[in-house]
């Protein structure tokens, strides 16, 4: 085992220190660099914080959408699974599987993954919508 | 990047200049690289005529290329045909096909003042004090631009591009990628049912958005970035100006961040003498996200390819998210 801080500790402490002091004193040609490391950081920080949980719920959703029970998953694993669930989904969706009665399930699942995924990439996206 | 500001490239550049405006002599007073271009690069290029100053751009291939972006010469003929139709664009000048000179292909064009930058022309309100009157130069222009028909002598080599054209482009994009993304091949699906019966064909820009026009004094001075022309659906230009992933710091102006609908679409329907449904406008909302979605996935293949690495390259892969969630909206509302 490490020893802490771990990955996620120390990396918070790498973002604000790089934004209290680094930041402020970057040359102007250099602050939109600047700006995306600290985002680039932010990004990664809340991907450690957000572990396996949405994987796992669109695990569950995606075994719902095709009438299956799904044993629960996890790690490199789950992200197989749900990479070739993803593929089979998009087959369907442009052969016009979802186009009837089973379009709102499929809606409902892509929305929630978009909402999980943006909760990591860039939450002001969810704000106010 | 390339150095023009080596003595000798810099000499070679003079004496094509002298030679291509059939002067007598030219002295480079200014030769400065302009921010933004990650695929082309432009230089500010000022320059002493027979003892005149001229304020020009010089505007050359980046080291990776883009697929599907024009060649410097092709740029440079897209722009003389749009000057002439009295788009606002920069007057083009002199093209330089000859490597020999500066190591690639190479245009200059005029200089025009103004703020383009997306971030300040949507903050600034000194900057547009009038957004409603900038919304309609930009309605009139674009209808001056959609005037361009097909067939064009000068304009052989541009595709024509629908919207089942676009489609299938997207989806064989998307074939090529190890990994799969439901919710575009849902918009993509969604854009093949809703697709229009038959499609007027015109010039299109293909790019026409805040952040590539120029504003001075509060109007429109001219429109940059001419890299992705073709012939299509005029639409599709206008589904361009309103998407809101082109707003950026005013959401809630739906035309490029600047304006409201009823300042734009009124004025390019007076000018251009076509009709935008509302159900047009949100179909070519949904594509222009698409087609968004498909360039930013390009762009961060340039980047995990090794081919260009970058920190701005590899972040675009975290818009993909917001593009989708603006796909999901548009197409629950109809």
């Amino acid at each position: 085992m490490n020893d802490r801080p771990d990955a996620r500790e120390l990396l918070q402490a790498a973002r604000d220190a790089f934004t209290a002091e680094i930041l402020p004193a970057l040359a102007h040609e250099l602050r939109y660099t600047g700006l995306m490391v600290a985002n680039a950081m932010a990004i990664v920080q809340r991907e450690i914080e957000a572990g396996d949980a949405a994987a796992r719920a669109e695990w569950e959703r995606l075994g719902k959408l095709f009438s299956k029970r799904p044993e629960p998953l996890a790690g490199d694993v789950l992200h197989g699974a749900l990479a070739s669930y993803n593929q089979r989904l998009a087959n369907d969706i442009r052969a016009g599987r979802f186009d009837g009665r089973e379009r709102a399930a499929m809606l409902e699942n892509l929305r929630r993954t978009t909402e999980e995924k943006l909760a990591v990439s860039n939450p002001k996206a969810l704000q106010g919508r | 990047m390339t150095d023009l500001n080596e003595s000798l490239t810099r000499k070679r550049l003079a004496g094509f200049i002298t030679r291509a405006a059939g002067a007598r002599d030219a002295t480079i007073v200014a030769l400065e690289r302009m921010s933004g271009g990650a695929v082309q690069e432009n230089w500010a290029l000022d320059v002493e005529l027979d003892g005149e100053l001229r304020r020009w751009v010089l505007r050359t291939d980046a080291r990776a290329p883009v697929r599907e972006s024009l060649t410097r010469a092709q740029e440079f003929a897209v722009l003389k045909v749009a000057h002439a139709a009295n788009v606002l664009a920069p007057e083009p000048l002199y093209l330089c096909a000859d490597p020999a000179v500066t190591g690639q292909q190479f245009f200059i064009m005029q200089r025009r003042p103004g703020v383009a930058a997306g971030h300040r022309v949507t903050r600034d309100p000194e900057l547009v004090p009038d957004p409603a009157r900038l919304a309609r130069e930009l309605a009139a222009n674009l209808a001056r631009l959609h005037r361009i028909k097909p067939p064009h002598p000068e304009l052989g080599f541009l595709k024509t591009v629908l919207a089942r054209d676009n489609i299938a482009h997207y989806r064989s994009y998307l074939d090529t990628l190890s990994r799969a993304y439901p919710v575009l091949e849902w918009g993509l699906r969604w854009c093949e049912i809703k697709a229009p019966a038959s499609e007027e064909t015109t010039f299109i820009h293909r790019d026409y958005r805040t952040g590539n026009y120029l504003v001075n004094d509060g109007h429109l001075a001219g429109l940059l970035d001419w890299e992705f022309p073709a012939f299509g659906n005029p639409l599709e230009d206008v589904g361009w100006m309103c998407a809101r992933c082109w707003r950026f710091a005013r959401p809630d102006l739906a035309v490029g961040g600047v304006a409201k609908l009823e300042d734009f679409i009124p004025e390019y329907e007076r000018a251009s003498g076509r009709h935008v449904s509302r159900t047009d406008l949100v179909y070519w909302q949904v594509m222009a996200h698409l087609r968004w979605a498909v360039i930013a996935l390009q762009q961060v293949e340039r980047h995990l390819s090794g081919a260009d690495r970058s920190l701005e390259l590899a972040l675009t892969g975290h818009i993909i998210g917001q593009l989708e969630l603006e796909i999901l909206d548009l197409t629950e509302q109809t």
